[in-house]
């Protein structure tokens, strides 16, 4: 169903915050990596190969997530394998497993599982 | 604390103290939560742990030859790789079978044994997982679970051809305590099956009169006297399984259920008046399945609780006695192992597992776990002096010597239901 129209928009129930704009939806599908198209998903690094504008169904991308810088690093720090299986673990306590095991893991993951406003778990978790 | 002998002679011989401390922190449960974790956590933990551990000893075994991952291999070059192992076996029973048969009330045929000469092994760590091929490497002493350094190279063929192998070796060992000169004993015993056709009640109360010291003339009493603690290492009782069939119990069959519990604990009684006793659950005792298996309550023991000597202790059991440390468990690692490697007698897997560092190194696999995140509670720190597993066919004993001087006595306990024997 590719309809577009605005009352659609409402009646479907976005369950997730940051709407963007359908218009974004249907630029060319560009494989750029810039995290702040907030429409490309990070799952796909930025090309619209899963989710084409044909298919999309109320307007919006699938996988709308409150995706910005911050998402971005810790996603890579989640899917860095030196650190551990990420599923079933708060990205804190993977954090301070992979600290107390000696691994090193880059301290501005720490600080930003402090002080910013990001999931505390990784991408997978509850969905697998 | 010294009991005193019940007995008209005028000088009864007193009962021998021993410092006791049990080790049992890392098996307890209580402060984790389960938060839906998989079991990859703790294999990743099992992988870590021993991986720096054989990275310290790389430089004495192969010095010259480069480390790698699985995916930095490179073709024809020699180099070591360290991950965990994995058994491709043939045999072994999936539960994707169970989905594909047909309904049907008769259980699954089970093997003894599932090893299969068209077992294969494969070497796996974060980065991927490769085939090993090589005659040096058997798949038959091997089971999935096991970290270990292979020294060889990709052949090319999509494989790894394995030149030599490393496992981590014995743990370091404390220094045996200097004797202070009076011999003091321990008893083991397990598989007292009390409530199933085997056991024979006559037969554990001779055993708990012999350690209690009622038996016998003074010097059989004052061998008795030397005894400082018992251990009961799994399969105390044997709950009637026919009446546990889903329907509701009528308070008749109730009774009978909490039976062979009552039992034991009046015999633990007797027992924990007089010696420190440690109870450990076994795979037939009513506690948790999965190992660690945490200690069984308070209030199955009733009786015996009362007394601070009796203690009842998690599966698998460490503790020290006048710093002589003891570990063992009530025999399910080394039964699952017996399933799905092969080896010359118990012992062997005995001798296996501590030269592998690992209590159970089929767990998760093939041996229920409770998935822990940060740690493997059964990588073993430090060498014990005596290591024991219960609930076996019979009697044996070995020492055998580590590398740095490391002495461990090994001993696999026999059912007293069906032996009627205890170690002493």
């Amino acid at each position: 169903m590719a309809s577009r129209g605005g009352d659609i928009q409402g009646f479907y129930r976005q369950r997730k915050k940051g709407i963007t704009k359908p218009a974004n939806a249907k630029a060319k599908t560009s494989s750029s990596k810039k995290p702040s198209s907030p429409n490309r998903s990070a799952a796909t690094f930025g090309s619209d190969v899963t989710q084409p504008p044909a298919l999309i169904s109320h307007a919006s991308l699938d996988l709308q997530d409150d995706y910005d810088a911050n998402e971005e690093f810790l996603r890579q720090f989640d899917m860095n394998m030196a650190y551990g299986p990420c599923l079933g673990m708060t990205r804190m306590a993977r954090w301070e497993r992979a600290s107390r095991r000696g691994l090193n893991p880059p301290k501005d993951v720490e600080c930003l599982l402090r002080s910013a406003k990001v999931r505390p778990e990784c991408l997978w978790d509850g969905r697998v | 604390m010294a009991a005193m002998e019940v007995d008209p002679v005028n000088n009864h011989p007193q009962r021998k103290q021993s410092h006791y401390q049990s080790l049992d922190e890392n098996f307890m449960i209580q402060k984790e939560t389960y938060r839906g974790q998989q079991y990859s956590q703790i294999y990743f933990a099992r992988l870590d742990l021993m991986r720096t551990l054989i990275y310290s000893l790389l430089p004495n075994w192969k010095p010259h030859l480069p480390v790698r991952t699985v995916l930095g291999l490179e073709e024809g070059k020699e180099c070591i790789i360290v991950g965990t192992l994995y058994k491709d076996m043939k045999l072994k029973p999936s539960i994707l079978d169970e989905y594909s048969k047909e309904r049907s009330a008769t259980p699954l045929v089970k093997p003894h044994n599932f090893t299969h000469p068209d077992d294969y092994l494969v070497l796996e760590d974060e980065s991927g997982r490769v085939k090993l091929r090589g005659t040096v490497l058997s798949p038959s002493v091997y089971v999935t679970g096991n970290v270990v350094a292979l020294h060889g190279k990709d052949s090319g063929a999509g494989d790894y051809l394995v030149e030599d192998i490393l496992e981590a070796g014995l743990p370091p060992q404390l220094e045996l305590p200097y004797k202070s000169g009076e011999d003091k004993y321990v008893v083991f015993v397990s598989g007292l099956n009390v409530g199933s056709n085997s056991s024979n009640p006559l037969q554990f109360q001779l055993f708990v009169d012999h350690i209690t010291g009622h038996l016998g003339d003074e010097k059989v009493q004052s061998i008795a006297a030397q005894i400082v603690q018992v251990v009961i290492a799994g399969n105390s009782v044997e709950v009637p399984r026919g009446l546990l069939n889903g329907q509701n119990l009528a308070s008749k069959d109730q009774s009978r259920l909490s039976e062979p519990i009552k039992e034991v604990d009046i015999l633990l009684t007797q027992i924990a008046a007089g010696i420190p006793l440690d109870i450990m659950p076994g795979p037939n005792d009513p506690a948790n399945f999965s190992l660690p298996q945490q200690p069984l309550h308070r209030c199955l023991f009733p009786g015996s609780a009362a007394y601070n000597t009796f203690r009842s202790c998690t599966n698998p059991h460490s503790f020290d006695l006048d710093n002589v440390r003891f570990l063992g468990t009530s025999g399910q690692n080394i039964d699952d192992l017996e399933k799905y490697s092969e080896a010359k007698d118990k012992l062997a897997f005995l001798e296996r597992t501590l030269r592998w560092r690992h209590l159970a190194p089929t767990a998760p696999n093939t041996l229920g776990c409770y998935p822990f995140t940060d740690r493997d509670p059964f990588l073993m720190e430090s060498c014990p002096h005596v290591y024991f597993i219960g609930n076996q066919d019979r009697y044996e004993t070995r020492l055998i010597k580590g590398s740095e001087g490391q002495l461990v006595r090994l001993i696999c306990i026999p059912r007293f239901s069906e032996t009627g024997t205890a170690v002493v």
